[in-house]
């Protein structure tokens, strides 16, 4: 991984670690990475490189790459929808777990 | 209006702090927060009955120990479901990044707390020698086991990290001549690792806090070893990577609100500075957290019936003993058994967020980046086992120090500490877990580009973190026994 000396602070990995400890990558012989042209970090599907490209290097995109990262950020809305109901239908089930196994054992 | 507004999504250079994302995004909190104490609310009966901490007799319990524990790793993990709905990447970074500067306290004072805190250890040494006899009359074990490791170290995570003012040892290093050998790369932090052991391996199996003369002899030693050090590496060196006193406390230190920089002091959030990556470089120093977690467990743990005995019950010591196992041995082996243990459980938990995650990520890397968080559990169980002790002894301390060399036959004590207070204990372990739960969740955000990636990767850390709250919820609501066969071990 390596970066240039002149690296903009905010073209750094994360903005607050630009002098932080680097990602250390371990790509399987068999695949073919996404790899990202500005810093070189391999990525095992598409979309993980596009949100890559906009929340590191924004400031470097061109329009359609910018669009691109704006539609990959919106469709994980939908999934995260998904994680988010059963998320609460985990805790509505352990709240109600404990609230019935407290009436029974103490 | 024309379409549909799409909201742009935050990115490294867009990304100001808005205030209505921070309130949008505390409504959530506070939402978070409102189950969360629902959840408390339903444990609290248990945790105020288990919580007197190591005193209570296990009857006292009023609901089943499992239920107990249970209650325990349920709260960590609802706190991550909880986290898990924060996926508002502007909000996460606001919360890490809120904080400001406030004006250097100034050389002289620091310059008299370096002077000071070198009279406190000459004092120390002095008093160990040539004082009384009784521990609780002796001002040494007192200012090492109360004032320092039970007081000062709280300081290091509850207010800043001041060791590197107040360490004597720097302080008596640095006028020393060096020969500035360059320390190799390769042993990383394995040294200090190696040195923490050895201190709690000292601490736990020589009656260090009952023989004042002893206490005093491990301090001389380490005084020897620490400017033998810097001697050859240089001072700056010594402290950074080797010495395990500093490391922890600069460990400790990340979970402060405070920091010195050298620009001022610079406040944020506790706990918020260990999302960062500058800690915690690489595998040794992985290593050296999942120690520092370790070694309060183990010092729990050989105090605990099961291990100890209790009632003539024999306990896994008495039986193991009996059976011819040589006492230093068994409690090596369990000490040596148990840290690997610990690394394996962690690193198979970082091993789990890449998988989950589907990343190219090392495994190396993502255990290295996740184990900051296990800091703050790591404070909240070191606030739980001393608090007590510190505010028990707290007028002890002031009436030996009064007069070390001749002081009172039975220095007062704080007679009792309300019933509340085991409670005030377990809400420390706690806080600690969930402090660590939401640094997991804002790192996963650091680390990785999708969000959805971001929650999955931290399935294994999180199982991991909630069996560690049932562990020390356990060993916390055990009654002390006695760690045997430790007399005469050392023939001391």
């Amino acid at each position: 991984m390596s970066r240039s000396e002149s690296v903009r602070r905010d073209d750094a990995w994360s903005p607050h670690d630009a002098d932080g400890d680097e990602p250390t990558v371990d790509v399987p012989s068999d695949a073919t990475p996404h790899v990202c042209e500005h810093c070189g970090q391999p990525f095992p599907e598409e979309r993980h490189l596009v949100l890559h490209r906009g929340l590191e290097h924004y400031g470097r995109l061109d329009e359609a790459e910018r669009e691109a990262f704006a539609e990959a950020y919106e469709s994980e809305g939908a999934e995260i929808r998904r994680f988010r109901l059963l998320a609460l239908g985990a805790l509505v089930l352990l709240y109600f777990g404990f609230l019935f196994m407290y009436a029974v054992f103490a | 209006m024309t379409g549909r507004h799409r909201r742009r999504p935050p990115t490294a250079d867009s990304d100001r702090p808005s205030r209505r994302r921070l309130g949008r995004g505390l409504r959530r909190v506070g939402l978070a927060l409102l189950l969360t104490s629902a959840l408390l609310a339903l444990a609290r009966p248990a945790l105020a009955h288990g919580g007197a901490l190591r005193g209570a007799s296990r009857d006292s319990l009023a609901v089943p120990t499992w239920l107990f524990l249970s209650t325990g790793g349920g709260v960590v993990g609802a706190s991550f479901l909880l986290a898990s709905f924060v996926t508002d990447r502007g909000f996460v970074r606001a919360v890490h990044d809120w904080g400001g500067l406030l004006p250097d306290p100034g050389r002289a004072v620091r310059l008299v707390a370096r002077l000071l805190s070198v009279v406190v250890l000459a004092v120390t040494v002095a008093v160990g020698f040539v004082g009384p006899d009784t521990a609780y009359r002796n001002l040494a074990v007192l200012v090492v086991w109360v004032l320092w490791w039970g007081g000062y170290v709280a300081s290091t995570y509850l207010v800043a990290n001041t060791w590197p003012t107040l360490n004597p040892w720097r302080t008596l290093a640095e006028p020393l001549p060096s020969l500035d050998r360059d320390y190799p790369d390769g042993w990383g932090a394995w040294p200090s690792v190696a040195a923490l052991l050895l201190l709690i391996w000292v601490e736990v199996t020589a009656p260090v806090a009952d023989a004042p003369s002893l206490l005093a002899a491990v301090i001389v030693g380490y005084t020897v070893a620490t400017l033998a050090g810097t001697t050859v590496f240089g001072v700056d060196t010594w402290f950074e990577r080797v010495d395990p006193i500093a490391r922890v406390f600069r460990y400790y230190g990340r979970v402060a609100p405070f920091r010195r920089t050298d620009d001022g002091v610079e406040f944020r959030l506790p706990g918020m500075a260990l999302s960062e990556t500058r800690l915690v470089t690489d595998r040794s120093e992985v290593a050296f957290v999942v120690a520092l977690l370790w070694v309060t467990t183990y010092d729990g743990f050989v105090g605990t019936p099961l291990w100890a005995g209790a009632d003539g019950n024999p306990g896994i010591a008495g039986v193991l003993v009996g059976a011819g196992v040589p006492a230093v041995l068994l409690y090596l082996l369990v000490f040596l058994v148990g840290y690997a243990g610990f690394l394996v459980a962690y690193f198979g938990a970082a091993e789990l967020a890449r998988r989950f995650g589907d990343t190219y990520l090392t495994r190396d890397y993502l255990a290295r980046r996740f184990a900051p968080s296990l800091l703050a559990i790591a404070a909240g169980y070191q606030l739980a086992h001393n608090l007590a002790t510190v505010l028990t002894l707290s007028p002890t301390v002031l009436s030996v120090a009064a007069a070390p060399l001749s002081p009172p036959q039975n220095p007062p004590l704080l007679a009792g500490l309300p019933a509340w207070f085991g409670g005030l204990e377990l809400t420390a372990v706690l806080v600690g877990h969930l402090v660590a739960v939401w640094v997991a969740h804002a790192t996963a955000f650091d680390v990785f580009p999708s969000r959805m990636q971001a929650v999955r990767s931290q399935y294994g850390v999180t199982l991991v973190m909630v069996l560690y709250t049932m562990t020390s919820l356990w060993i916390v609501s055990q009654p002390y026994a006695e760690p045997p066969f430790l007399g005469g071990l050392y023939g001391v």
